[in-house]
């Protein structure tokens, strides 16, 4: 069996989605979501609070049921043996408040098929990764809020997951703790370990994942690579930065001021590229370029305007658009 | 359901909470105050029952002329000669004077009314009782073949015979306070074990739920393997509670004279101890599955000792109506309290201590205690899936209800977890 979205077969992606709906009593969480999810890739999951993004991942994860539609996970329906094979780490996370760190995690990790041996040594060994080596016998009430999100990290790693599901995994971590886990993130991704975030956190997602998918109401509004999103959603204009009067180059029809002061935004006239405008400005002795690149919202911009406009429109269109191309 | 992953909870809820100080306290240390506590005042009932140190002087008045002159008196013991008119104060006085420490009154008609009064500032202790009434039973038997009384029945004037009624069967009397005592241990035991463990099934899972941790389970169990573990966890947990308890009583009463009298006089009935414990694991489990089921359905600590407080005085009524049980162990209540399955074992035992129950009526409680626990685990196991991700909103019967019509997996929310 193939997707209707690609050649490949359902054994190969890590997460074939095809028209789930998910009701409570009158209200519809998710509404006819089809998405997959390709083997050793980021893969975020985006949407306003409420969105039904926590809802899919439990339908993922078949602690909710779907009403209507049909999961495979890692190549098949989800047994016992696939959760083993999966890496969770839920929004609201927490642990037990009096038990000894090594202690919770081999018992979650047994949970998780590993013998009390392996789960031992690996734990030992992330602990010391993760800077917790002295740890091991603490409380995880004697641990600050830092120390006990690794730990969680930890727990969620620790059986060596092929499918990593986490949501919100950078919030209420410093910068110092956010760049380990993003690390950890990518050298997963390395060694061929398939992740799925949710995330608010749009820069995360831009610089991280390889592709997204956007739910809004319960209803998918953008879904496809990352870049490809960027640009379907980039206008004719282009970012210079330097010195030259820019209203005069010819096929700018509009200057805007940049972001920072220094920058400017050069709306171009229809049937101009930035091609041609980069070739006119490079052949121009009055102008001097620093800087020049396409004008490509961030994710954010694209967040706000599909959230608070017609979602529906927004998938239309960035349909439209990938098939024209 | 995969019973491996069920036995790691299991393992996990056994050996946490086998170590908490709740559990220690109530499995070791609460049974060793009790027994402390029962020592202490035994040691000091003895010590004042047994002994007549404070009464080295006794007068006595023999009004009935049952004193022998060649019987032996006890060592402090004298005639009093009391004047027939203003007798009482005159005792009064010799005791206030220290002429005496106790004086008895042998009634004229003693013989026939047995009447004896005995005048002391003191308290009389058992031990004086004992000494006056070998005193009398001496002088007794000396007159007993002017009597035409075997000088036996003199000495013990009664020999009672204790009956069943259904089967007059004779019984000796240890057997029939093991009868009694039995269910009396039964019911102490169930409910301590039960109120102890019911605490860390409801604790546990609400501290679950509260750190936000059964979503992190739930991508590992399955939500019945969860409850199957914790189940068989915190049972091993109370039987091991119960068995300490047991084996300490067991060897505290075989190195004591009356355990040794009591439990070679004691016939116990293999039956009656196979059916306690049959309704014992039933009830446990029953009043378990209950718990679990309260604990997934609430979100704090407080509703949940709110509702374990109310099942636990549906299952004290029996007690509570005890005097019903003594009165006529057979009547509507008893009977009905036998058949209601959070009361039925301790009324059934209750009973069994006090009259023959009907066959009938034990198997018809026993099917009906085994067919609720079934259910009721059932019904846990659905709360439980239901309502373990229900964060900060309590699943009400309301909502349970509609989602068990609905046949749905999820109970209608307003406010979605997200």
């Amino acid at each position: 069996m193939t997707t209707n979205s690609s050649n490949l077969s359902i054994a190969d992606h890590a997460i074939f989605v095809q028209a789930i709906t998910k009701r409570f009593g009158n209200f519809t969480a998710v509404d006819h979501v089809n998405f997959e999810v390709n083997r050793g890739e980021i893969f975020s999951l985006l949407g306003p609070n409420g969105a039904g993004k926590t809802t899919i991942i439990r339908m993922i994860l078949d602690i909710l049921r779907p009403d209507d539609g049909q999961i495979q996970v890692l190549g098949g329906a989800l047994t016992d043996a696939t959760k083993d094979r999966i890496g969770y780490l839920p929004e609201e996370r927490g642990l037990y408040k009096n038990v000894k760190v090594l202690e919770m995690l081999i018992y979650l990790g047994q949970l998780k098929g590993m013998s009390t041996h392996d789960v031992r040594g690996r734990a030992l060994d992330l602990l010391e990764r993760f800077g917790l080596s002295d740890n091991t016998k603490s409380k995880i009430s004697q641990l600050s809020k830092g120390m006990q999100q690794k730990v969680q990290i930890i727990a969620t790693i620790l059986h060596k997951p092929e499918l990593l599901i986490i949501d919100e995994p950078f919030s209420g971590l410093d910068p110092v703790n956010t760049q380990l886990i993003q690390d950890l993130l990518y050298e997963m991704k390395a060694e061929g370990v398939t992740i799925v975030m949710s995330t608010h956190q749009m820069h995360q997602v831009e610089e991280m994942a390889d592709r997204l998918l956007m739910i809004n109401k319960g209803q998918r509004v953008l879904y496809g690579p990352v870049k490809e999103v960027r640009q379907t959603y980039a206008q004719n204009a282009v970012i210079v930065e330097g010195e030259g009067n820019w209203t005069t180059v010819p096929g700018v029809k509009e200057v805007l001021a940049g972001r920072n002061g220094h920058e400017a935004k050069l709306m171009l006239a229809s049937g101009f590229t930035p091609d041609d405008v980069m070739q006119i400005l490079a052949s121009r002795k009055d102008y001097t370029v620093r800087r020049f690149e396409l004008a490509v919202p961030s994710l954010n911009e694209i967040f706000i305007q599909v959230v608070g406009g017609n979602g529906s429109r927004a998938e239309a269109r960035f349909n439209d658009v990938r098939a024209a191309d | 359901m995969n019973l491996a992953k069920a036995l790691i909870v299991a393992r996990r809820e056994y050996r946490v909470n086998f170590r908490s100080p709740g559990f220690l306290f109530m499995a070791f240390a609460f049974p060793l105050i009790i027994l402390g506590i029962m020592f202490f005042i035994t040691q000091f009932i003895i010590e004042r029952e047994t002994s007549t140190d404070d009464f080295q002087k006794v007068g006595y008045v023999d009004n009935a002329d049952i004193v022998q002159p060649g019987v032996e008196t006890p060592e402090g013991y004298f005639a009093l000669d009391v004047p027939e008119v203003e007798a009482v104060p005159y005792i009064e006085q010799q005791l206030k004077d220290g002429v005496a420490d106790a004086i008895f009154v042998i009634d004229a008609n003693y013989t026939l009314t047995g009447q004896v009064d005995v005048y002391s500032q003191k308290n009389v202790t058992e031990a004086l009782k004992e000494d006056i009434d070998r005193f009398l039973s001496d002088h007794l038997v000396a007159q007993a073949d002017d009597l035409q009384v075997p000088a036996e029945r003199l000495v013990e004037p009664m020999d009672v015979v204790f009956r069943t009624l259904d089967t007059d069967e004779r019984q000796s009397e240890a057997a029939l306070i093991g009868r009694f005592l039995l269910p009396t241990i039964f019911v102490f035991v169930f409910f301590i074990a039960t109120s102890t463990t019911s605490q860390f099934m409801m604790g546990g899972v609400v501290e679950e739920k509260e750190n936000r941790l059964m979503e992190i389970l739930a991508s590992s169990v399955r939500p019945l393997e969860l409850l199957v573990g914790k189940l068989l966890g915190l049972s091993s947990l109370a039987f091991t509670q119960i068995a300490f308890w047991v084996l300490t009583g067991a060897v505290i009463a075989l190195t004591t004279e009356q355990g040794r009298d009591f439990f070679s006089g004691a016939e116990f009935q293999t039956g009656d101890i196979l059916l306690m414990i049959v309704l014992f694991v039933l009830d446990f489990v029953l009043t378990s599955a209950v718990m679990l089921g309260i604990g997934a359905a609430v979100t704090a600590e407080a509703e949940s000792r709110q509702a374990a407080g109310f099942i636990g005085l549906i299952a004290v009524l029996p007690i509570a109506a005890n005097a019903l049980f003594f009165t006529n162990p057979n009547g509507p209540i008893p009977v009905i309290l036998s058949f209601f399955p959070m009361t039925s074992p301790v009324a059934i035992i209750m009973r069994i201590g006090l009259t023959s129950v009907p066959t009938w009526q034990i198997a018809v409680s026993v099917v009906i205690l085994i067919v609720s626990t079934v259910g009721v685990l059932w019904l846990a196991a659905v709360v439980f899936r239901l309502g373990m991700l229900m964060y900060g909103k309590v699943l009400t019967p309301k909502l349970l209800w509609q989602a068990l019509r609905e046949n749905q997996s999820t109970p209608v929310i307003e406010v979605l977890p997200e």
